[in-house]
């Protein structure tokens, strides 16, 4: 039951959404842009200003957009559905149930442990171990998606073993802070290393026709400042702003020893899960070599899993957020795919770096750096936003003089310390965004709280640190 | 949540700032206009073996073509674009650039392959609503074309250019 106060307060916001969603409707059409993607927009910022003032879930605010989008003739049915045989959003399904495995089989429990043993004797120390070890495989990994199906189990079980557990309070915050340095570790990790996320190559290519080549080691003395400056900074930040209830645990590491001690030799399903994770974990780092598809390689995990009976059917009806997210996020990503392939992407990007003419080439700069970020929100895939953005804002750029090292490499490093912005705004989010740890505001305004540090240490810190390794 | 206010707005606003005044197109000569601006395009691209070894493709492409200058035009389209690639070196394909009107301009592409750096030319064969009768040529050239997965492609076209007049204007 809820207070009357709620409801007046959700209906007002409910009738805020659908205002929002019919004014925009019907505003007159900008010149340039088609109807139907004119109304797609509206139906894309109603569902997401909803999710953002708590008028909807985000799930509820997605199927209804979706719904109006195929209803009303903006999208044909076969593009509006499309979203859902994407196999990057296929692979965060899976991904969901093989950590799901790790969990139930014992394994991360062990792994915990573990990790509680060494990074132990803080919270804090245990936010860092999160980034640290993310930090260490990302360039094995150019899928930051696989990447998270890697980390994800590690964090719940460090969170478990700490004791948190979603939707109990004693220790919530404690897992929101180690899922939210999970989101926040990736945003930075796929920035420190040109092979650590699949649109990282794309860009080099783009920026090729600059005259610039940028391979394996100029990325990395272009990011290595700044990244470790953001690796150093955003736990200590999260921290603070989450205030975990658990914070200094100089007993935690003996106390997970002796735990560890417990569990005694691996058991069987435990041995069977971890052969798997390390099979998969293989497969994936060297996916691109071989020309392997990664969510086949989740998929093939999860076969494993199944047919030895360490996962059961039962096991896998349990997890009722999977569908939910597999729902909302492919639902996002269609529309945000499909504002792209109907021109308002572009046309949203040409003209917002076209109106920079007569800007000082410093200040036009950091403008497209910030307007680039910002246009994140619009944006369900960093492969999606840096195709269609990144080409037209690096060439406003170098005409307006700015240095086209500089700006490339800060739209690239961008194009990953953006990411955490929304829940949607890289699949790489989702494990963690679908843990139950964190609420969609928290991720909303720790999205918010994240980009916006990564943004002024990458302008402040790696601006200076560019100039001086792009001479 | 003080941020929720300025995401709202920013959201709302972001694309009115595309609402600035258009710019003012190249004077009228002998009836033809001139325009220019630049296409960004994403799509997707399908290939088959042929016996020389190259692959021949099948290319669609959509996106916003936006236009800087141009008297008479849109500042912007959709523009659509559907191609063939014989492998051979010959391109062909047809593209239509549809405004907020819901009004057309159709037009012949042929040039060269889909890759960086290659130049299409197109000839307007004709438009509805305010270009019907409407002829010219234009061409542009790809400043990038780049695969991602699942064979999805996005280019950007530049030095996108040429011009328009109606057909029967005086020459």
């Amino acid at each position: 039951m809820t207070a009357p106060g709620a409801d007046r307060r959700q209906l007002l916001t409910r009738g805020a959404v659908l205002a929002l969603a019919l004014g925009l409707w019907f505003w007159p059409v900008p010149e340039g842009l088609v109807p139907s993607a004119w109304h797609l927009f509206a139906l894309f910022v109603a569902a997401i200003v909803s999710v953002v003032i708590g008028a909807f879930p985000i799930l509820t605010s997605s199927v209804l957009a979706l719904a109006a989008a195929v209803l009303t003739g903006t999208l044909a049915p076969t593009k509006a559905f499309s979203g859902f045989a994407n196999g990057t959003i296929l692979l965060i399904v899976v991904a969901f149930l093989v950590a799901r495995a790790v969990v139930k089989c014992g394994l991360g429990e062990r792994l915990g442990h573990y990790v509680v043993s060494v990074f132990g004797r803080s919270t804090l120390g245990l936010g860092y171990s999160v980034f640290l070890v993310d930090g260490v495989i990302a360039p094995a990994f150019p899928s930051n998606t696989a990447r998270s199906g890697v980390l994800y189990p590690l964090v719940l079980s460090v969170a478990e073993a700490a004791g948190a557990r979603p939707g109990e309070e004693g220790r919530r915050r404690l897992g929101s802070f180690l899922m939210f340095s999970g989101m926040a570790s990736l945003t930075v990790s796929s920035a420190l290393w040109f092979t650590a996320m699949a649109a990282n190559p794309l860009g080099a290519e783009i920026a090729r026709g600059y005259g610039l080549d940028i391979g394996f080691g100029s990325w990395f003395v272009a990011s290595s400042i700044p990244t470790l400056a953001a690796m150093a900074l955003l736990p200590f930040v999260l921290y603070r702003v989450l205030s975990p209830e658990v914070q200094a645990t100089p007993e935690a590491p003996r106390a997970a020893r002796r735990a560890l001690a417990a569990l005694g030799p691996l058991r069987a399903p435990e041995k069977i899960v971890a052969a798997t994770f390390v099979v998969m974990v293989g497969l994936w780092a060297t996916a691109s070599t071989f020309g392997l598809d990664s969510t086949a390689v989740a998929f093939l995990g999860l076969g494993v899993l199944l047919a030895t009976g360490v996962l059961t059917l039962g096991d896998i009806a349990k997890e009722g957020d999977v569908l939910a997210t597999f729902i909302w996020f492919a639902v996002l990503f269609t529309l945000s795919g499909q504002l792209n392939e109907l021109g308002f992407m572009g046309y949203l990007g040409e003209r917002l770096a076209g109106a920079l003419g007569g800007l000082s080439s410093a200040v036009a700069g950091i403008v497209l750096v910030v307007a680039y970020v910002l246009l994140h929100y619009l944006f369900v895939s960093q492969t999606a936003h840096l195709l269609a953005l990144f080409g037209v804002f690096l060439d406003v750029g170098v005409k307006l003089g700015v240095p086209v090292a500089i700006l490339a490499f800060l739209l690239l490093f961008a194009t990953n310390f953006f990411s955490a912005n929304t829940p949607q705004g890289s699949s790489a989010n989702l494990l963690f965004a679908g843990s139950g740890y964190l609420s969609q505001g928290e991720l909303y305004r720790l999205g918010a709280l994240t980009t916006a540090v990564n943004l002024v240490l990458y302008l402040v810190v790696g601006i200076p640190w560019l100039v001086l390794v792009t001479r | 949540m003080r941020r929720r206010p300025v995401l709202v707005a920013f959201l709302v606003l972001l694309p009115l700032a595309g609402l600035a005044p258009a710019g003012t197109g190249a004077p009228a000569r002998e009836g033809w206009r001139e325009f220019r601006g630049t296409w960004s395009a994403s799509g997707r691209r399908q290939t088959v073996a042929t016996e020389g070894g190259a692959r021949a493709a099948i290319v669609e492409m959509s996106g916003a073509v936006v236009l800087t200058s141009g008297e008479g035009l849109s500042r912007g389209f959709r523009g659509e674009a559907i191609g063939f690639d014989d492998g051979l070196g010959v391109s062909l394909g047809r593209a239509v650039w549809t405004d907020e009107s819901g009004d057309r301009i159709f037009s012949r592409l042929k040039g060269e392959p889909l890759q960086t750096g290659r130049t299409i030319v197109g000839s307007i064969t004709g438009g509805t609503g305010r270009y019907a009768g409407l002829e010219g040529e234009y061409s542009f050239t790809w400043q990038y074309v780049v695969a991602a997965e699942d064979g999805v492609i996005q280019g950007r076209a530049v030095h996108l250019g040429g011009r328009v007049r109606r057909a029967g204007a005086a020459p």
